[in-house]
């Protein structure tokens, strides 16, 4: 177990700059998810920090010490990569004990090792088998058994789950979350669901375009989102956004865009500047017709059981907006809008940064 | 179903003159090694009087031109052995070092190993004689040996570093992670994964080395250091060949190479990597 910590961590593919001085501090035992969208730099940050990657600039340092010249095999890490990446000529029982050999352990070293981590991933029954004996959850799970064996400071994920299928990526999810309540290893996850990244995270950052957006806990991003872009990666459905003007009557204020008022409990900002009011789905709430909120029309009704998103459209803007327990709507309805002013965002359009 | 039928029928078309065409020879040389010297050119489908024992001349060295018979053909298994290893050993390291450790300048050697075949092989015949006898190795097995790796080996580092950059990129940073120093995943992960290709391309730098003539007619001299395919060609010194000798050792030389082959086959195919990772 050990802490991370990237200190303005560069790197640049020839003139071609990917992560601009990164700094982030992953604490001792902590799940640390890296999420952003694809090509935003969060595998290669990872892979700086397994050594697959050189560091252009800045530093990466594993439990105090500074890693930035030593080997892969000499960072005591661990990494579950999306394809497996099992070795195809050996058995599940040889992949997983492959790291143990190269340490030249004697053999009941890396027999108690290997059954140990059999036994917490339930591969038991598939010791003798080979990688391509095995469904994708198997291989999986071959890999992360390969990882634990070894008990290293930190586990490395890059986007493991992407290759499976939906129902198993949401038992996977479950597996991989168990295993690190279990050995509270340091894990540094990257994956680009954001979705995964809450469920799962300590911690998240949100890295877009080679910067870090946000680092926090995923309910803080989720309340407090700092700019446009994590309000909007974040949560799904997706934040709803307007552009409009900020306007104060006394001590409220509200947002005036798509010819209605949209009220905010926001303190900052002047009379009359322009923003982008950002809502999630399910902070707008439904009245009858004529109640005095924002006039809306029904375009699509999802009923999902438990709760029901609907799209509905708003001086010809489409506003998402989820509902608990059943609606008896229809398309082509009239309904009204409240919005929630305590759970309202503002953010300055020009620099997406919140208000 | 009709268009399936002319499309088969299409194909015999084509398969039985090939077929034929390749069977021919090899038919005949076995039909001048079952025969009586008298019947050797009598021009017929199967001799009136099938016999062995031109076999049984040939394994007890019974004439002139094969009193050497069991040394020259331990000398061309010697030399085809020598070169397949000594080729894959060349072929192999170069290929890694190209195509997974990705050294500087590795790329460049291998094209300009490949560009050598712009030059016929007959063409590089005599500065070869030349450098051996440079090195005083003329008229040793090692001349051979080493102008056959020297022809096998472009090719070979050729096929091998395609083959290389098949395999998955992620089994070597995993086996990186894992603390494998390069030599242990060339060992340990590199060659495994390669075997096919390996058998592969050990055969034909080995059959390469058994089939050769001019090399081997040029470099070696001595009776005893001869592989059989030179020996082969001493038959034809006289006016009065001994044919069903010749065709009789002839196709005896033929048949390690054919079982050779044949053992190997399914390694001309085989694909070893399924389930590496996912495609």
């Amino acid at each position: 177990m050990a802490s991370v910590s990237f200190e303005s961590v560069q790197k640049s593919f020839g003139a071609t700059k990917v992560v601009h001085g990164i700094s982030l501090d992953i604490a001792d035992g902590e799940f640390m998810v890296l999420v952003g969208p694809s090509g935003c730099g969060k595998s290669t940050l990872l892979r700086m920090l397994a050594g697959l990657e050189e560091i252009s600039g800045g530093t990466i340092a594993i439990d105090g010490r500074v890693v930035n010249d030593v080997d892969s095999q000499d960072r005591d890490v661990a990494m579950v990569f999306q394809n497996y990446a099992l070795y195809p000529h050996m058995t599940v029982r040889e992949n997983m004990g492959f790291s143990l050999r190269l340490r030249r352990e004697s053999n009941r070293v890396i027999d108690k090792g290997v059954s140990q981590a059999a036994r917490i991933l339930n591969l038991e029954p598939y010791l003798d088998r080979y990688p391509r004996e095995l469904s994708g959850g198997q291989r999986q799970r071959v890999a992360m058994g390969r990882a634990i064996v070894r008990d290293p400071k930190v586990f490395l994920f890059d986007e493991p789950l992407s290759n499976l299928d939906a129902k198993l990526r949401v038992a996977m999810r479950a597996e991989i979350k168990a295993l690190h309540q279990r050995l509270k290893t340091t894990t540094v996850y990257v994956t680009h669901d954001q979705v995964e990244a809450m469920t799962m995270a300590d911690r998240i950052a949100v890295v877009n375009d080679g910067r870090v957006e946000q680092f926090g806990a995923p309910l803080e991003l989720y309340d407090r989102p700092v700019n446009l872009f994590v309000a909007q990666f974040i949560g799904s459905p997706a934040m709803n956004i307007v552009a409009g003007a900020l306007e104060r009557t006394g001590d409220s204020s509200c947002v005036r865009a798509l010819g209605q008022r949209w009220p905010v409990e926001t303190t900052g900002g002047t009379e009359g500047q322009a923003v982008k009011y950002g809502i999630r789905p399910e902070h707008i709430g439904l009245a009858g017709q004529g109640r005095g909120g924002i006039a809306a029309e029904v375009v699509v009704v999802e009923p999902m059981g438990a709760a029901t998103e609907l799209v509905v459209r708003v001086a010809d803007v489409s506003l998402t907006v989820v509902t608990h327990g059943r609606a008896n709507l229809r398309p082509g309805d009239s309904l009204s809008l409240s919005p929630d002013a305590g759970h309202a965002h503002v953010f300055d359009p020009a620099t997406g940064r919140r208000i | 179903m009709n268009r399936k039928l002319l499309r088969e029928a299409r194909l015999w078309l084509v398969a039985i003159p090939v077929l034929l065409w390749t069977l021919i020879p090899i038919y005949h040389i076995f039909l001048f090694s079952i025969s009586t010297k008298d019947s050797a050119f009598s021009g017929k489908l199967w001799p009136d009087h099938p016999t062995l024992r031109n076999f049984g001349i040939v394994f007890r060295q019974e004439h002139f031109y094969l009193h050497h018979f069991w040394n020259q053909i331990w000398n061309s298994l010697w030399i085809a052995v020598a070169v397949g290893v000594l080729t894959l050993v060349v072929a192999t390291t170069a290929a890694f070092a190209i195509s997974r450790l990705k050294v500087r300048g590795g790329r460049t050697v291998m094209n300009a190993a490949l560009f050598t075949y712009f030059i016929p092989a007959a063409f590089l015949a005599v500065p070869m004689y030349k450098a051996m006898g440079t090195y005083g190795l003329l008229n040793s097995r090692w001349s051979l040996v080493l102008a056959m790796v020297t022809l096998a080996s472009p090719y070979a580092i050729w096929v091998l570093k395609q083959a290389s950059d098949k395999l998955p990129w992620e089994l070597d940073e995993a086996a990186r992670i894992d603390g494998a120093t390069p030599l242990q995943l060339f060992r340990l992960v590199y060659l495994p994964l390669m075997l096919p290709s390996l058998v592969a391309i050990g055969t034909y730098a080995l059959l390469l080395a058994w089939n050769e003539y001019l090399y081997a007619f040029l470099l070696l001299s001595h009776e005893n250091t001869i592989p059989l395919a030179v020996g082969l060609g001493h038959f034809l010194a006289s006016d009065d060949s001994p044919w069903e000798i010749l065709m009789a050792t002839a196709l005896i030389y033929a048949l390690p190479p054919a079982a050779i082959y044949y053992a190997f086959r399914r390694y001309m195919v085989g694909g070893l990597t399924a389930g590496a990772v996912k495609s």
